[in-house]
């Protein structure tokens, strides 16, 4: 008898099963999975077969290194707080003390040192609601004005509709 | 056509009186809701003020 009856060929091991499937998606000895490409032209199964093992696949991106932390110093509430630490230790104050002494830093602002929010260009310091009433005043003005005339309304409701005027006009 | 409670310019009056003229957007936003009476309207306006309504006279 010439050699085992398992020398050669399929063996019937696990790996000819089509029900042995990883549940991690495959983690072959390659980490890559191999086609074996038949049935193309003459001297393309073989090229195919080189595309295939010279593509690599995509590694895992590393992980971002951790902040450190001082020595002796526990991290508290996680790489989160540290950061956020980090960040605001190089914030400075409103009220500090600024490079440029010959203005304040609160210079536009209605407290601390420097003038008041007046200074401010229109642009910032505009009454936006004063505004929309404004146009609200103007869209709806006949109709209050009519109901102003109307038998029993009170003097309260007419002196109020004269003070919408004085704002329109 | 006779002034008449419980509508948007009898509201109008009242929210205006008793918010203040200057507040007129709210006013105008508070009398276009569709109050149950005049009672709940000026229950509500005792809630927000403190105070009795204003207007009406």
């Amino acid at each position: 008898m010439a050699g085992n009856q398992n020398s050669g060929g399929a063996n019937g091991g696990p790996q000819y099963s089509p029900m042995n499937v990883s549940a991690t998606g495959g983690a072959g000895q390659s980490g890559q999975a191999k086609p074996n490409y038949r049935g193309f032209k003459y001297g393309e199964n073989k090229k195919l077969a080189e595309q295939a093992g010279g593509a690599r696949m995509a590694t895992a991106p590393t992980p971002p290194p951790a902040p450190q932390v001082p020595a002796g110093q526990a991290p508290q509430g996680g790489n989160d707080m540290s950061s956020l630490q980090g960040l605001l230790s190089g914030i400075t104050p409103i009220n500090a003390e600024g490079t440029d002494t010959s203005v304040p830093v609160s210079h536009g602002v209605d407290f601390g040192r420097g003038a008041g929010s007046e200074v401010l260009p229109n642009s910032l310091n505009s009454d936006r609601r004063q505004i929309e009433n404004v146009d609200l005043i103007k869209r709806y003005m006949p109709d209050l004005i009519n109901a102003s005339r109307v038998q029993g309304a009170p003097d309260s409701y007419k002196r109020f509709v004269n003070f919408l005027k004085s704002q329109v006009i | 056509m006779q002034w008449m409670e419980n509508t948007f310019f009898d509201h109008l009056d009242k929210f205006s009186n008793s918010l203040g003229y200057e507040n007129f957007g709210v006013a105008f936003c508070l009398s276009t809701v569709g109050w149950k009476s005049t009672e709940e309207r000026d229950t509500f306006i005792r809630s927000i003020t403190g105070a009795d309504p204003k207007g009406g006279e």
